[in-house]
């Protein structure tokens, strides 16, 4: 018996063989992946593929990409006509970036994201952004320095959440908000600038529900709006104007960076109007300010109001075109469901929520000028 | 089996009767020499090395074996005492051990003794003339220090214990000899202190050397096999040293020591697996060196044990984890292979095995050649070929130097050798394979007992007190109390050694 347990077990582990490995060398790997909307309703996927050799001797790693299109009904119908034009066998599990064009964007983008979500290899840490134009424009880029396209994008996207630009949300993170009711989100937008061939972060779309509302804040509100949503990265930079007419036209600009920030977002809900209060403490740096002379308090003082009056102008703004997306980007819808439950009941959100009053302050406390005065 | 096991230990701890000695074959000796003579002749089949000599004209004979005796001890012990008149027989001589049994006389002989017989006496005179050659006590080669004591252990067992006693002076050490090895007659001691050994592991050990029935004992290999619980598991459970000074640390903590003549290793028992990674090294230096050394080298186990299954279960199923940045590296490396991981790795594991192999049997210089041969051309040509990639050059190197850094050969060997199924198993199943392997590993070293006494002691049973000198290793003055996995009779090991410290504050006060 026990003999007979001990064949077993070894030919049950010698002779399964390798039958489930994936080898590594037998794949080749979609880094970024774009999509957009075909003309006849289908989707068109484009997936750019780099291919290595060379590493084996410890030479130079030479790399081509190549960067395929297919159009097909379902994202994993695409994937397979992608996989027939490539040799061996395509896999997405360590894409990095994916790409939706505006057009598909501003449908339903669950449907897309849905097979990723489905699949447990999926590389959930991928980043998502929308292309203004298409992202297959965009895939097919070449030049900005780096070797690939998947290293150019997630080199921008990091960067500019690192700059407070983006929330830096991935897919994983992205999903609960996708589902949920009462709350929305950014995507970074890119832009291929093809004159003086760039691609570059231009700003922050607004998700409306599950689709792109078409509405978009400039990549200089970015930072505010990440900071009045407690979403700082690793700096957080403002350049506002508080001077008028100096000598020259940069003496009229200040630079600050945000040391410490405290946002207090209170809601009063009721049934015929939701008012939401907004107080956001910053204590910042000037990191540049031309017209010098920060001597004395006063002139500090001044600044801070300064910054404070334009900042608070410069919200407003930002509430309004939030609205305007119906993008519920603070999930004040959230907050109301959760602790006003029965005003909750009796609101029609996607109605209220542009008839929301918003009232921000931003109230700045310049702590530190550098080494000199 | 459990049961079995209890019936056997009741029946020793009925049983306290220790080294009792087997009755001897008699053979009284007669008052005719030449009839003595013959039957000792007889016994020794007329091997032609035995020198009879006849002095006294016929009356009287001196027989020794040529090759096992000091011409100079004879004439100093035999001849010196009647030439300066000091006695007037041979038979008078005070150093004389006497016999009337031939076969003792026989005996004797075998261990380079010299005989006298008389005609019409009855008396037989042995004379401890045996010639000795001893090398030096220098520093085992494989077990080297940076600081500490230098000395090891040689092939002569009186030398050894004498290496062990000088180095505790005191009444508590005891040292129990034993013949094995019915036609080599080796001369076997096992070494405790009495009050810390625990009585029972004696036992254990004396019963299990008595049972050895065989006709060669060669080395303490042969009684390790012959004597240890669990000859099927790929531990060992002896600890094998050279070193004088971690024979001593280990009797101290109540363990007994096992040495054979004509070779330098003794084995300690019981063992656990952490004694494996402990080097005298580590109570040399200062403590906070000694805890980094000894962490790093049981992060060696895993790294020997598990790497190369790892890497084979990340490229050939786990793909995913692998980082962003180094994907690009990796996979150009792997690329244009042509065979998968596990060949790939195999095919490199025999390589390093060969060189080292191949690098112990060569004398020193060749052997560094074989080794720069071995290591820089055939890792850089396998690489350059396409056989073997530059990353799995990297892990199976690695693996090779983790195993290394193990203080013991035999767990190193060990170590080696568990790679393989390990490679087996995430070749096959993955991630799920690897871990399945460290289970069975870790039940194995749970379950494996050294002498009655838990093998992966503190660990499994847990002691946390026993954790100072497991993966740490705690200031000395710390380490008060003896580890509990070998039953030490008395606890304690250090008293209050740093009294004067409280001595100094209070007269400091006032």
């Amino acid at each position: 018996m026990k003999r007979l347990c001990l064949i077993f077990l070894v030919s049950m582990l010698t002779l399964t063989g390798c039958w489930d490995q994936r080898q590594f060398k037998n794949i080749k790997l979609a880094l970024s992946i774009g999509v957009d909307q075909g003309s006849n309703g289908e989707i068109v996927k484009t997936v750019s593929v780099p291919t290595v050799s060379g590493g084996g001797d410890g030479g130079q790693i030479n790399e081509t990409i190549q960067t395929l299109s297919t159009d097909g009904h379902t994202m994993l119908e695409a994937r397979d006509k992608i996989d027939r034009m490539l040799a061996h066998s395509f896999n997405p599990s360590k894409m990095e970036v994916v790409i939706l064009g505006e057009d598909i964007a501003k449908k339903d983008i669950y449907p897309i994201l849905d097979n990723y979500y489905r699949n447990p290899n999926s590389n959930l840490n991928a980043h998502l952004a929308i292309a203004e134009g298409e992202a297959k424009d965009v895939l097919s880029f070449k030049g900005g320095g780096e070797a690939r396209i998947s290293e150019y994008l997630k080199g921008i996207l990091d960067g500019a959440a690192a700059a407070s630009r983006t929330t830096g949300e991935n897919l994983q993170m992205i999903c609960a908000e996708l589902v949920e009711d009462g709350e929305d989100f950014t995507v970074p937008l890119i832009k291929l600038n093809e004159d003086d061939n760039t691609i570059k972060f231009n700003g922050l779309g607004l998700m409306s529900g599950d689709r792109y509302s078409g509405v978009k804040l400039s990549a200089e509100q970015a930072p505010l709006l990440m900071l009045m949503m407690g979403n700082k990265g690793r700096v957080a930079q403002l350049t506002k104007k508080v001077n008028e007419h100096q000598k020259e036209e940069i003496l009229d600009y200040i630079t600050v960076e945000v040391m410490k920030y405290n946002k207090d977002l209170k809601i009063h809900p009721s049934e015929e109007e939701v008012r939401v209060d907004i107080v956001l403490d910053l204590d910042v740096r000037v990191i540049e300010y031309p017209h010098d002379h920060l001597v004395s308090e006063k002139v500090i003082d001044d600044l801070n109001g300064k910054l404070k009056e334009t900042l608070t102008t410069e919200a407003e703004e930002i509430f309004s075109v939030l609205q305007e997306g119906n993008s519920d980007v603070f999930a004040i819808g959230r907050k109301i469901q959760a602790y006003h439950p029965k005003v909750w009941e009796k609101l029609d959100w996607e109605e209220m929520y542009p008839e929301v009053q918003f009232n921000p302050e931003i109230n700045v406390t310049i702590q530190q000028h550098g080494i000199v005065n | 089996m459990g049961f079995f096991r209890d019936l056997f230990q009741r029946e020793q701890r009925t049983d306290r009767r220790i080294a009792d000695e087997s009755p001897e074959p008699q053979e009284p000796s007669t008052r005719n020499l030449s009839k003595n003579i013959d039957y000792i002749l007889y016994a020794l089949k007329r091997t032609e090395d035995l020198k009879v000599r006849i002095l006294k004209k016929g009356d009287a004979a001196l027989l020794y074996f040529e090759p096992l005796v000091d011409q100079e001890k004879v004439q100093a012990s035999i001849f010196t005492p009647i030439e300066i008149g000091k006695v007037d027989s041979i038979h008078e001589i005070p150093n004389a051990k006497e016999t009337r049994n031939l076969e003792e006389a026989v005996n004797s002989l075998l261990r380079g003794h010299a005989i006298y017989i008389e005609d019409d006496n009855r008396r037989i005179s042995q004379f401890n003339v045996t010639s000795v050659f001893n090398r030096n006590v220098d520093e085992p080669a494989n077990e080297k220090v940076v600081r500490g004591a230098h000395d090891g252990f040689v092939e002569n067992i009186m030398v050894n214990i004498n290496l062990v006693r000088k180095r505790i002076e005191h009444r508590d050490l005891k040292v129990k000899f034993y013949r094995v090895g019915k036609k080599t007659n080796t001369n076997l001691a096992i070494l405790y202190m009495e009050g810390i050994a625990d009585p029972e592991v004696i036992l254990k050990m004396e019963e299990r050397i008595k049972s050895i029935d065989a006709d060669k004992v060669q080395s303490p290999g042969y009684i390790e096999e012959f004597i240890e619980d669990s000859a099927w598991s790929p531990f060992p459970q002896m600890l094998n040293t050279e070193r004088p000074d971690r024979v001593v640390a280990n009797l101290m903590e109540g363990r007994v020591a096992l040495f054979t003549e004509g070779s330098p290793t003794s084995l300690i028992a019981p063992s656990t697996f952490f004694m494996f990674y402990q080097a005298p090294d580590d109570y040399n230096t200062r403590w906070y060196t000694g805890t980094f050394i000894r962490l790093i080298r049981l992060a060696s186990f895993l790294i020997a044990i598990g790497l190369p299954a790892l890497y084979i279960a990340i490229v050939s199923f786990h793909f995913e984890v692998i980082p962003d940045d180094l994907i690009a590296p990796i996979k150009s490396s792997i690329n244009e292979i042509a065979y998968p991981p596990v060949f790939e790795a195999l095919v490199m594991v025999v390589i390093i095995e060969l060189i080292r192999e191949s690098g112990i049997r060569l004398p020193s210089p060749v052997g560094q050649t074989i080794g720069i041969v071995g290591g820089l051309v055939i890792g850089d040509a396998v690489v350059r070929a396409g056989l073997v990639s530059n990353v799995m050059v990297i892990v199976i190197a690695l693996t090779a130097i983790s195993s290394f850094v193990v203080p013991s050969n035999e767990l190193s060997t060990t170590l080696r050798l568990l790679t393989f199924p390990l490679i087996g198993l995430s070749a096959t199943l993955g991630f799920v394979g690897l871990i399945f392997g460290f289970l069975f590993i870790a039940v194995h070293l749970t379950k494996l007992e050294s002498f009655g006494v838990p093998y992966f002691a503190p660990i499994a049973p847990l002691r946390l007190t026993d954790l100072k000198d497991t993966f740490v290793r705690l200031p000395i003055f710390m380490l008060k109390t003896r580890p509990k996995d070998a039953h030490p009779l008395n606890d304690k090991a250090i008293e209050d050694s740093r009294k004067w410290k409280k001595n100094e504050q209070q007269s400091k006060k006032p």
